[in-house]
């Protein structure tokens, strides 16, 4: 068996892994027999570990083999062929393994195994255990997927099977409304953001005609391809890829719909929002890089959006008063520093960023319950309350401007409140007044009030067990 | 801190004296959890508890909105795996209607036939849309319902088919009010075959009787002309503007208010505390929210101007409040209703202010005094804002507020309460189940069919469910009884000494003296089945030492007694002098590994700290993996590197006192020996053991301690208001073992022998350990004594953990019992665990009385076990009523609370842990943000059987009426029904029960008993609730 063979069968099974756990928890729930708790766990564990030994067997060889870039290939899945040879399009199935896939792949493994193995307990006996699974698996395979695209198209699979998720994890107890709320706030966001990636994608398309990364951003393994668009077709591209990399990872200013995704369960919460899909966006940039150096703009663009991200977070998290929100903008923080970093041209230091910080914050959050055991624990160590002394903003600061500071952080710096009132309001008045056109129009037509569903009451009966 | 509004509110002479009376007793209905950090069990529904249980949980639902009993289904559950049985339904409902019952109504039979009937079987009912739907669309129309008697449905189809062959096929009318069934059958016939009614199969039938059974029973409620009760409509505008247009106006209201509210009452846990937090709730708020450039959203376009407005007027909250209900239009007497309803609104938050406000002596940073008042004039002005906002951008009203409720209640019409479908339904059901024939419901009379509906009517769900209810609670009570009777009068033929211990001959091996908790009731059952020769007693866990404690380790003093008493004594925990030096190294150490670790914790959320923090994060996946996938072997190994800054085993307490003033400072900490003395005595009264005193009596308190559980507290001693007890036993054995203590006891009469030695240990719920102090003083002789003791504690405690562990389903059921207790201990470290233990989940009984009568009786860990002599009380029943004070309030508390977070998991409880988030160190919230969610998680509470505590109490009935006379709030309680109470007589073993206002004889329905060899005879292999059966190893000290 050549080495070829090796990582080409190897490979597969990095990806194989996840989707047969979606496969299995799927098929078994669709046709009606669905798996018990204990059979969940052990496929959970077993779908992880091969993933996760496969994985590694794969860095090994590359590490002793000094091969540094390992297509796998799928196949073309779709080819239409136009008469102008540059409209072609292909689906082209291929997964990539390099230096910036290999560690991150492993990352994946290694958090979505250890919190499945956490779930298996922290929601024994839940009446959504299946569902949350059937999304935890998704949402594995989703991060494999854009982990290892080798095309711009794979990757858009993989992201939204992240995306899909997260939203429908964010929703989990729907039940209530926050979190449906919440959940649907965080899918509008992340419409908008696979909005400007899937223009981004078509433009790529266009430009190169074809969606592989290796003709995007040139050959050579990463981090040192070259890629071969213009100054301004990068800044395009590179732009619309930005607003998809800033929705994805919370970057201001779609900076309002992270602590708002703490509704979940809590691991569901650390893996998503602490480590691995808030990280999604960076890790779309630094996959892109070499475009980023085609453009000064476009460079100044990500550090001045990663500045913004950072110093509004390290200001807002400092007020927070619950320990998951005071997480989220923690994370948020750094992700906007990792975001400088790769505007810098600082790749390595980026992905070493992204996995450390994925692997502290994932145990802060997962900890997050133990809030109250652990300042204890400290006011006893330390043998006196746990005060803040008063910093440098509470010594320096004049009052007034002290407060307004706090009321921006205690309003999350008025990001939400800003896009409601200047861009869902607007939008949606369009929307209404379109709508209110329309139904003049079949009242018209129908002489008389043409909707039934107006006369539906708003509010549903009580049904008698509550009635008193 | 001065509230602002000090000036204002000079008692007599302010003219809203009337508005803050209305307040404060609004005050009363919020909920009384105070900081999750110490919890304190107490009675959901104190704010009622002047009323009776059935009244106080209906005024409960009225006001909360939460569920007063189970759901009818559940307890139809529990009839099916006879855990109620159709007996004692029965019997409930003869008893609930006294002479009604057998009150006959017309063919209907009697009352009581009728409310058994609609008990029997599920009524299904739904909103009137659903139930066309279900009419037109289901089965229900096509079959009889599953659970129709055969005869029934064959009777009823036979019965209309001739009918219709007879009398209605043709166009003949035999009478005049078969006249009116016709155009209905015009109808029917239109759908099915009339041409071939002749070759019509069963099904069609049956179909065709259902049919006209339904269009009957509508016809029967059409003419009934039954009054439907108005239904209530809610004061606040909130709901009707919700019914009106979907649109929630607290959404805003609360997404602004939570987050001030969190940022307020924070107790430490922000780096930046909020600016001017010294001015009081209200001037905070308006200063703070009055910024310039600051973009605000939408609806909250008209705050700024009126945060200037109310700052520019000096408007105090209390004038605030006034002209917001002014504003309103809320008139004078709908003003109380309004303000509860609003205050309720964010019930957590103002619960949590209230608590703050007149308890801050629990907490870091209590509030000022009237916050609840300045909170609720801040809530009135943002409601004002948010409902203007709504009623403008969805119904165009651009009038005063004051006309907004009148508008909308023209816009949304009062509909209908109950409608004709939905009562029609009803009879539908039932006339199937009873077998009421078409033929007859149609003869029927309008006043008639009025008698049926009203009947029907009468007896709605929460009726149903009251019943059910009492069934259920009435099954337990007579196993409960049974078993104790059946049990003591065993007890009493095999005890030949009597029953009292002053006769007793033998002197037990070793005493063991436990916390009354129910927890403790197995720990105790299995040391008698393994050790015969011991005894084992129950007190409240804080043993009489209620203290101020402040462990060697501690930060700070932590009240450890019950929430009603305010200690007045101080002790502390001292390293003994010669590890002073390492201590003092020790301490450094822990300080500096502190430090450390509180600026990681805080730094890796900053800018810096957090890029250093997050570099080198990588290796926080070690921790993380290892802790997940094996959290006791983590834990070990945590614990080997923490023994270099452990403080040293060797410690003493600082007990005595040299001053004669109790306080913190040093020389007042600790008791003079006469307070001791009087400790000493007490408990060993208390307890009645007051002779055959053995070699070793170790006193036992209890805690419990978990990881990431913000909820850990609960499961502390109750007796401790959630504290660990372990340092009370401590002290308590070490003042008993003073020979100065032992000398003033002695001269009241109470002699301990010189030989017996007390010793305090702790027993850690959740995983079993045990653990004993000052070892190094145990007086050589009794070393054996000790060895003995100990290896049937450590057998015990296995034992106890392989009992809990039937409940675990994450433990197998062939669990070993040493495989057993490292499956607990496993579950107290880790990280994944929402069920470190269950709490005092189950519990529903408590004995009062000698441990003879109960001892060798499987209690399934359901019991609260208190020690009590009858024989040495006096007259007066002294002793027992001082018990009683303190005993049925605590534990009343526990099992309401559980009774109440069982029912209504949502209302009541904080629904499930998975998305709890803490917040401001003070309780936790559902996820990003939500109100503050006192009560119980529904992981803690999920086992549990909601039942009222039932009391048995060795005494006389007469003596339990004289201490109900003399105690007014004890007797309130059982009055009331909140708990349930039985006497068992010292003498006879009879058993009096108490109802309606009076002793009644128990007679038991049995005289036997299951009996098995040990208790894991008896709960092996098994999860669910396990019945009374007598433990033959445990049953005798002789």
């Amino acid at each position: 068996m050549n080495t070829e063979t090796i990582f080409h069968t190897l490979g597969i099974i990095v990806v194989a892994s996840p989707a047969a756990f979606v496969a299995v928890l799927g098929l078994t729930s669709l046709i009606g027999r669905p798996l018990r708790e204990s059979a969940i766990e052990s496929w959970t564990y077993a779908s992880t570990v091969v993933g996760l030994l496969a994985a590694i067997a794969i860095l090994f060889i590359m590490l002793a083999t000094d091969i540094r870039h390992v297509p796998i290939e799928l196949g073309n899945w779709v080819v239409i062929h136009l008469p102008e040879p540059h409209h072609n399009f292909h689906f082209h199935l291929k997964f990539v393994f390099d230096r910036l896939s290999v560690p991150f792949v492993i990352l994946s493994f290694l958090l979505c195994g250890t919190v499945g193995a956490f779930t298996s307990r922290y929601l024994h006996r839940e009446s959504g255990y299946r569902r949350f699974y059937i999304c935890y698996s998704l949402f594995t395979l989703g991060m494999i997927v854009t982990s290892l695209a080798g095309t711009i198209e794979v990757l858009f699979f993989g992201w939204e099977l992240v995306g899909l998720s997260s939203a429908l994890l964010v929703a989990y107890f729907h039940e209530r409304i926050a979190p449906v709320k919440n959940g649907l706030r965080v899918w509008a966001v992340y419409r908008i953001a696979d909005a400007a990636f899937l223009i981004a994608a078509v433009a790529l398309h266009h430009l190169t005609g074809e969606g592989d990364f290796d003709v995007l951003i040139g050959s050579g393994s990463w981090p040192e391809g070259q890629a071969s668009l213009t100054a301004n077709q990068a800044l395009f591209v590179g732009l619309l890829l930005l607003v998809a990399a800033a929705g994805k990872s919370a970057l201001v200013p779609f900076s309002g719909w992270l602590p708002r995704a703490m509704e979940g369960p809590t691991p569901s919460s650390a893996i998503f929002y602490g480590a691995l899909s808030v990280h999604l966006g960076a890790f779309l940039l630094l996959r892109v890089s070499p475009i980023l150096e085609m453009s000064f703009w476009l460079s100044a663009a990500v550090v001045t959006i990663g500045l913004l991200t950072a110093a509004f977070a390290s200001i807002t998290t400092r007020v927070q008063t619950d320990i998951k929100s005071a997480l989220a903008f923690a994370s948020l923080t750094q992700v906007g520093i990792i975001v400088v970093e790769i505007g810098l041209g600082l790749r390595y230091i980026a992905l070493i960023h992204i996995i450390g910080h994925a692997c502290l914050r994932t145990l802060q959050l997962l900890r997050a319950p133990s809030l109250l055991h652990d300042y204890h624990t400290l006011e006893n160590a330390i043998g006196e309350h746990m005060q803040h002394e008063a910093g440098l903003w509470q010594r320096v600061m004049p009052v007034g401007l002290r407060s307004w500071f706090y009321c921006f952080a205690i309003e999350r710096g008025y990001l939400d409140g800003c896009l409601d009132r200047f861009i869902v309001y607007p939008f949606r008045r369009i929307l209404l007044f379109c709508d209110s056109i329309e139904r003049r129009w079949t009242d018209f037509l129908s002489g008389g009030a043409s909707r039934e569903s107006d006369e539906v009451p708003v509010h549903e009966e009580v049904v008698e067990e509550l009635r008193l | 801190m001065v509230p602002s509004t000090a000036p204002e509110t000079v008692a007599g002479e302010s003219p809203h004296a009337d508005l803050e009376h209305l307040i404060k007793r609004a005050a009363h209905l919020l909920p009384a959890q105070g900081p999750i950090t110490a919890f304190v069990h107490h009675n959901t529904l104190h704010a009622f508890e002047d009323l009776s249980f059935e009244d106080a949980v209906v005024k409960g639902a009225e006001t909360f909105g939460c569920h007063p009993y189970l759901p009818e289904e559940r307890y139809r559950q529990k009839l099916a795996r006879g855990r109620i049985l159709q007996r004692d339904i029965e019997a409930v409902l003869i008893d609930d209607l006294e002479n009604d019952g057998d009150e006959l109504l017309g063919f209907l039979g009697t009352r009581f036939h009728l409310r058994l009937a609609m008990l029997a079987h599920p009524l299904r009912t739904g909103p009137t849309a659903e139930l066309r739907w279900v009419v037109a669309e289901t089965e229900s129309l096509r079959t009889f319902r599953e659970e129709t008697p055969p005869p029934n449905r064959d009777l009823a189809i036979t019965d209309t088919r001739h009918w219709i062959m007879r009398d209605l096929r043709n166009g003949r009318t035999p009478n005049p009010i078969d006249e009116r069934i016709r155009r209905t059958l015009d109808c029917l016939f239109a759908t099915f075959d009339r041409q071939h009614i002749e070759k019509w199969d069963d099904d069609t039938w049956e179909m065709f009787t259902l049919h006209l059974l339904w269009l009957v029973c509508k016809d029967g409620v059409l003419r009934s002309d039954v009054e439907s009760p108005t239904p209530r409509r809610s004061l606040r505008h909130r709901e009707l503007l919700m019914d009106a247009t979907g649109q929630d106006s607290d959404e805003y209201v609360h997404d602004l208010l939570i987050r001030f509210c969190a940022a307020f009452l924070d107790q430490g846990f922000a780096h930046w505390s909020m600016p001017n937090l010294e001015d009081g709730f209200y001037r905070t708020f308006l200063s703070l929210y009055d910024q310039p450039f600051r973009p605000v959203d939408r609806w909250a376009r008209g705050l700024s101007q009126e945060l200037q407005r109310l700052t520019d007027e000096d408007i105090g909250p209390l004038d605030s409040i006034a002209e917001s209900l002014d504003l309103l239009g809320v008139s004078e007497l709908e003003r109380q209703g309004y303000i509860a309803a609003t205050l309720l609104a964010l019930r957590g938050y103002g619960g949590m202010i209230w608590q703050l406000e007149t308890r801050g002596d629990r907490v870091a940073h209590p509030l000022p005094p009237e916050t609840l008042i300045e909170f609720l004039a801040i809530r009135l002005m943002l409601d004002r804002v948010a409902l203007q906002y709504v009623a403008r951008e969805s119904l165009a009203f651009r009038e005063p507020l004051n006309k907004l409720r009148q508008h909308l209640s023209e816009k949304v019409p009062q509909h209908e309460p109950t409608s004709v479908d939905q009562r029609a339904f009803l009879v539908f059901q039932l006339a199937q189940l009873i077998g009421w024939n078409p033929k007859y419901l149609h003869r029927l009379s309008n006043a008639e069919w009025k008698i049926l509906v009203s009947e029907i009517e009468a007896f709605p769900s929460l009726e149903r469910r009251r019943i059910y209810h009492l069934a259920f609670e009435r099954r337990y009570r007579i196993q409960t009884l049974d078993a104790v009777a059946v049990h003591s009068l065993t007890q009493r033929v095999s005890n030949t000494d009597g029953p009292s211990r002053a006769h007793r001959v033998r002197v037990p091996t070793f005493q063991v003296v436990c916390c009354i908790d129910e927890r403790e009731e197995s720990f105790r059952r299995h040391l008698e089945e393994f050790e015969p020769q011991c005894e084992t007693l129950g007190a409240a866990g804080f043993f009489a030492v209620a203290m101020y404690y402040r462990g060697a380790a501690d930060a700070h003093y932590t009240p450890l007694c019950p929430v009603i008493i305010k200690p007045k004594h101080y002790v502390g925990e001292d390293v003994v002098y010669s590890f002073k030096k390492a201590e003092d190294q020790r301490r450094s150490r822990r300080r500096a590994i502190g430090t450390v670790t509180r600026h990681v914790h805080s730094g890796s959320r900053t800018f810096t700290g957090g890029w250093l923090a997050a570099v080198f994060g990588s290796l926080a996946s070690l921790p993380l993996v290892t802790r997940i996938l094996f959290p006791r072997a983590t834990a070990r190994l945590r614990q080997l590197f923490h023994g270099f800054v452990k403080t040293p085993a060797v410690t003493h307490l600082q007990l005595e006192r040299a001053e004669s003033e109790p306080g913190p400072e040093p020389g007042h900490v600790g008791y003079n020996v006469d307070e001791m003395a009087a400790i000493v005595e007490r408990l060993l009264r208390d307890m009645g053991l007051t002779n055959n005193l053995s070699r070793l009596i170790v006193i036992c308190g209890h805690g419990s301690s978990s990881m990431n559980n913000p909820h850990e507290a609960a499961h502390d001693c109750g007796a401790c208001s959630g504290g660990r007890g372990g340092p009370n036993a401590r002290a308590f054995a070490q003042m008993a073992n003073d020979p100065r203590v032992r000398d003033l006891v002695r001269n009241n009469g109470l002699p301990i022998p010189s030989e017996t030695v007390f010793l305090g240990a702790y027993h850690n719920t959740c995983d079993d350990s045990v653990a004993y102090y000052d070892l190094d003083r145990l007086p050589t002789t009794h070393e054996s004594d000790f060895e003995r003791a100990s290896a049937a504690i450590d057998e015990a405690r296995k034992r106890s953990a392989h009992e809990r562990c039937r409940r675990f389903e994450t433990a197998e059921l062939k669990l070993t019992t040493d495989a057993a207790l490292r499956h607990v201990e496993g579950r107290a470290e880790d990280l994944s665990q929402v069920r470190p233990e269950y709490g005092h989940a189950t519990n529903a009984l408590c004995f009062v009385g000698r441990r003879d009568w109960s001892r060798g009786l499987f209690l399934d860990r359901r019991a609260f076990l208190q020690s009590y002599e009858p024989d040495q009380d006096d007259e007066e029943s002294t002793i027992l009523t001082r018990i009683l004070q303190a005993v049925i309030p605590v534990c009343a508390g526990i099992n309401l609370e559980y009774y109440f977070s069982y029912v209504d998991p949502v209302g009541y409880g904080c629904g499930t842990k998975l998305p709890h988030n803490i917040t401001s160190l003070l309780g936790v919230m559902n996820g990003a943000a939500s109100d503050l969610r006192p009560g119980l998680p529904w992981q803690m509470v999920e086992i549990h059987e909601p039942v009222r505590l039932l009391f048995v109490i060795e005494t006389t009935h007469d003596a339990m009426l004289q201490i109900m006379q003399q105690n007014e709030g004890l007797a309130n309680l059982i009055r009331g029904r909140w708990v349930q109470l039985a006497t068992l007589d010292p003498q006879t073993s009879e058993i009096h029960l108490f109802r309606d206002g009076q002793f009644v004889r128990y007679r038991p329905s049995t005289n036997e008993l299951p009996v098995a060899a040990s208790s894991i005879d008896w709960y092996r292999g098994w999860r669910d609730h396990l019945g009374f059966a007598q433990i033959q190893h445990a049953t005798s000290a002789d």
